[in-house]
């Protein structure tokens, strides 16, 4: 028999804020274990939630860039549960009136273009996290992760294989990343995703026996455990060599295989109610509007204007739409020198490998793309050197620097002054008779180590030609 | 009310019971559900709830990171604490 | 008897108790519980730091009952509080007897109402959201409220302008301009019509109630009875929504953080279950279960979500006599004393005795006692009621 594979994803995304949710503590990734800790986010009594209304922003910019309806009331519910990791015992999320429903995301994958659905977008706290100690066999409680903003997109069972699961998920971290939701990475845990998948015979309309796997962390995880889940469910199905029961399942990637998890926690009833602390948020037109008005234009969008209006080639397009950093930097760069391609070459190169070597992703460029564009200005206009250009550039990653003055303050700026170019050249020359005799000896390797010499006595405040001539002009006369 | 749904609600809530406690609150909440069930003579099919009681809408701050208070305090009245960390007996994993 | 779970000495002139659901740095706060013996917050309520900043002193924490839900402080961990025999909480206890302006106290199931009333004090509990409950204990949010006790109507305003406010800690406060109508010299159209609440009427000893529509009669003020049947099902209502908040607010104490943790246990559920049944009283175990019961699925439409439309229709019927009628007049109590001997007959008595004070807790409407009797007002009508409560005081004996 032929099998379809139907999966649904929740989703779950760190919202891209300065402060948690309900309280004001810091929620950075990385910090020293319990150090982003308040009162409130260990479960201590007498502090009361504010929301932090850059979450509902985000919130509502998650949902317009995946096509939702907003909900212009929106309110948070209690969830109750016990877990060392959710200090309160209870998880303010939103159950009754999340804050987008009814959305789309397109995906493109080897069968085309496709819809999947999305049920709703809900913002909630995240948890804390548990570190396992074997010296004395107990579990160690961090909090910083408490009610860090988090949103879970819930998409409907539009999903059928891993490939289109992939192609969902990179098309959400896309979304999100461009419209600055989050940074969406996955081994941070700042994108993380339950999948709930079940085998029915093709054309069925009933639905089989459902599993969730939760907290999945990787792309290459996920795939891995789709094809394992669908395997197990087909020979279930077919061999009856298990029984297969709705339930709650932990994939371990390094065995490659997913266990079942017993736990108290996935049976309990969760008593949902509304939290009386919270009001009700209500999103006003000019709310709304202010959100729409901000929202970036779609990287495919961008691409094409890239393309046709700016002549980029379709590599350089693609290589500035994966990031909206990139894309940021680079119009406000064309925008003040007028130059596409150079603007385009500054960053897929110049700023990627300056990112590469700081171990930063390209999120997370943040140069000035203004002064990056009058930089490229005055290497066109023969005003600064290439070398000294990159090391203005490197300046530009520290702080916010205005080119020019750097470059008149460094000693970069090229010199116009051939009779002091001539006096520099002619001491090298003299200096380096050897060469001098191998280049007029017919070795042009020769010449070039003398324009280096040259050049490196300039500190490369010398238009290349200009040098090119001069040198020659003094290996003749010497 | 029936044990088997006390005892459900006592594990859910952490907490645990003797058989004597178990007929006395089985008790209470039998009457005390007969008190509630008299609300059911209210007709509230056309009334929403109140989880408010006042008309006061949309509370929300500015995303400003604020630090007031250091681990060590946090932690000062904690049972049991390792490297700065809570403690508690190992959870399966 | 233990009415202190904690105190300093003072010189000061102006001296003030706040009750042990109130959070205070220097002091400890229990909420009554063994949960929490000892327990030292880090920062104090909004309402203790609003008091010295009006120059008043906090002297001292009353002992409550386990997070304020009982008749009137009996299931404190830290002993029951009696005056002459009677059983009342430490607050009035204190307010009665020591020299002090007054004492602010957390109104869960009306413990305070009742106690103020069995005192013969003044009792104010403003309107919802006028009073910051920034760092008091949770019991049950939606009507959890900040209240002031003292001997006259004079002390109790004062202490009501000390603490009313906006406060940007609480997400559930107006602003400052609607709290400043209930402040001392806010303009106000004084109580000319009452309404006296007979359903309510019908099960209370009626002495008292008698005396206050005697005062009426002699104050020129209009007093109409009506059958208010609807209020009777404020205590149902209330006690299930208490409950269910309440359970979710206390499932915070389980032994990992802070406070009461069992010796005997082996793993992670044996911590839990065995810190939190030895350090909570039966009363509180109770509620909780009968909370969680009402939230869960399959009784959470039949049961949470009706109490929610019902306390809307018991607002709408406020805000209808309202239309007509400046203030309720109702009993507070359904006897004039109560003794340990009532709680030994049954345990769960406030959880019936609560039905004078639910419905101004549902709704969240302010409520004065005075004269054991009390006066429930639309939103912001404090100072009108506390104008007629203090005729009373200076005619009405």
């Amino acid at each position: 028999m032929k099998y379809e594979t139907v999966i649904g994803l929740e989703v779950h995304v760190e919202l891209a804020t300065e402060s948690k949710i309900f309280c004001s503590c810091s929620a950075k990734f990385g910090a020293e274990q319990n150090d982003h800790v308040c009162p409130a986010c260990c479960g201590m009594p007498g502090m009361l939630p504010i929301v932090n209304k850059r979450v509902v922003d985000l919130g509502m910019t998650a949902g317009m860039m995946l096509n939702c309806d907003i909900n212009r009331t929106t309110t948070f519910d209690k969830k109750s549960y016990y877990y060392p990791d959710l200090p309160g015992s209870y998880q303010t999320t939103q159950w009754f009136a999340p804050i987008c429903v009814n959305g789309k995301v397109k995906i493109n994958t080897s069968k085309g273009e496709k819809f999947v659905r999305i049920k709703q977008i809900h913002m909630e706290e995240d948890a804390g996290k548990l570190v396992h100690d074997d010296w004395t066999d107990t579990s160690l409680v961090d909090y910083n992760r408490t009610s860090v903003p988090l949103i879970e997109i819930v998409s409907q069972p539009d999903l059928s294989s891993a490939e289109e699961v992939l192609a969902y998920l990179e098309r959400l971290r896309d979304l999100l990343r461009f419209a600055k939701v989050s940074d969406c990475r996955f081994e941070q845990g700042s994108m993380r995703c339950d999948v709930n998948l079940s085998i029915r015979p093709e054309g069925s309309d009933k639905l089989g026996v459902r599993t969730e796997m939760k907290n999945m962390n990787s792309l290459s995880a996920i795939e891995r455990a789709i094809d394992y889940e669908v395997a197990r469910h087909i020979d279930a199905l077919e061999n009856h060599t298990e029984e297969l029961v709705q339930e709650t399942r932990r994939w371990d990637d390094v065995k490659g295989k997913s266990y079942s998890m017993r736990t108290k926690e996935t049976a309990g009833d969760y008593r949902y109610f509304p939290d009386p602390n919270v009001m009700p948020v209500v999103i006003d037109d000019e709310w709304f509007d202010s959100i729409r008005a901000s929202l970036p234009e779609f990287p495919e969008v961008k691409k094409a204007k890239y393309t046709e209006e700016l002549g980029l080639s379709e590599y350089d397009a693609d290589q500035l739409t994966q990031s909206r950093a990139y894309c940021d930097c680079f119009e406000a760069a064309l925008a003040e020198s007028g130059m596409a391609k150079e603007s385009a070459n500054w960053i897929i190169s110049d700023c990627a490998k300056a990112l590469n070597r700081r171990q930063e992703t390209a999120d997370m460029l943040k140069i000035n793309g203004k002064a990056l564009g009058q930089l490229i200005k005055l290497v066109s206009e023969d005003k600064v050197g290439r070398a000294n250009a990159k090391k203005i550039l490197d300046a530009m990653f520290e702080e916010d620097i205005d080119p020019l003055a750097y470059a008149e303050k460094n000693g970069f700026i090229v010199s116009n002054d051939t009779g002091a170019i001539e006096a520099i050249v002619k001491a090298v020359v003299e200096a380096d008779p050897k060469s001098v005799a191998d280049f007029k000896g017919g070795k042009e390797k020769a010449l070039m180590a003398l324009f280096g010499k040259c050049m490196k006595e300039l500190k490369g405040n010398c238009n290349p030609q200009v040098l090119r001539e001069i040198l020659i002009d003094q290996i003749n006369k010497a | 009310m029936t044990k088997e749904i006390l005892l459900r609600l006592e594990s859910e809530n952490q907490l645990a019971l003797d058989d004597t406690q178990r007929d006395e609150i089985i008790a209470f909440m039998d009457a005390q559900g007969v008190e509630f069930a008299k609300l059911d003579a209210i007709d509230t099919e056309n009334t929403e709830r109140m989880v408010h009681v006042m008309p006061i809408l949309t509370v929300v701050r500015e995303d400003v990171m604020i630090k007031n208070f250091t681990r060590d305090e946090l932690q000062a009245g904690a049972p049991e604490t390792m490297d700065g960390y809570w403690q508690v007996p190992r959870l399966v994993e | 008897m233990n009415l202190y779970i904690d105190k300093k000495d003072s010189a000061a002139a102006k001296n003030v108790v706040v009750d042990d659901m109130i959070l205070t740095k220097d002091l400890t706060t229990t909420a009554g519980s063994k949960m929490l013996e000892g327990y030292k917050s880090l920062f104090a309520a909004e309402v203790a730091d609003k008091l010295e900043g009006a120059g008043y002193t906090v002297t001292g924490k009353a002992n409550v009952g386990e997070l304020a839900i009982d008749l009137a402080g009996e299931t404190s961990y830290f002993g029951a509080t009696e005056l002459e025999g009677k059983l009342t909480n430490a607050a009035s206890v204190i307010v009665k007897n020591e020299d002090v302006c007054g004492a602010v106290v957390f109104e869960v199931n009306g413990a305070n109402m009742r106690s103020a009333a069995l005192c013969d004090l003044i009792l104010v509990k403003p309107t919802y959201g006028t009073v910051s409950r920034f760092g008091t204990i949770p019991g049950a949010c939606s009507g959890d409220t900040v209240c002031v006790m003292a001997k006259t109507t004079g002390a109790a305003h004062e202490l009501l302008d000390a603490v009313a406010g906006y406060d940007c800690k609480d997400g559930t406060m107006h602003a400052d301009e609607k709290c400043a109508l209930l402040k001392s010299g806010a303009e106000f159209a004084p109580v000319k019509k009452v309404a006296v609440a007979n359903s309510l009427c019908d099960t209370a000893d009626p002495a008292k109630v008698e005396a206050f529509k005697t005062f009426l009669a002699k104050a020129g003020v209009e007093a109409v009875e009506v059958d208010a049947d609807i209020l009777t099902s404020a205590s149902a209502a209330w006690t299930a929504l208490m409950c269910a908040e309440l359970c979710n607010n206390v499932s915070r104490y389980d032994g990992v953080k802070y406070g009461y943790r069992t010796k005997n246990y082996k793993n992670i559920d044996e911590l839990y279950t065995n810190s939190r049944t030895e350090a909570f009283g039966m009363l509180l175990k109770t509620a909780i279960l009968y909370g969680s019961d009402a939230l869960s699925t399959g009784n959470y439409e039949k049961v949470y979500d009706k109490g929610l439309r019902v306390r809307r229709v018991i607002s709408e019927y406020f805000a209808s006599l309202f239309a007509e009628y400046d203030a309720v007049l109702m009993p507070v109590t359904s006897k004039d004393e109560y003794t340990m001997a009532d709680i030994e007959a049954d345990r769960y008595i406030s959880f019936k005795e609560n039905r004078f004070t639910s419905p101004a807790m549902i709704t969240g409407l302010p409520a004065v006692v005075v004269g054991g009797v009390q006066l429930v007002g639309k939103a912001f009508s404090e100072n009108a009621l506390l104008d007629l409560a203090e005729k009373f005081e200076k005619e009405g004996k």
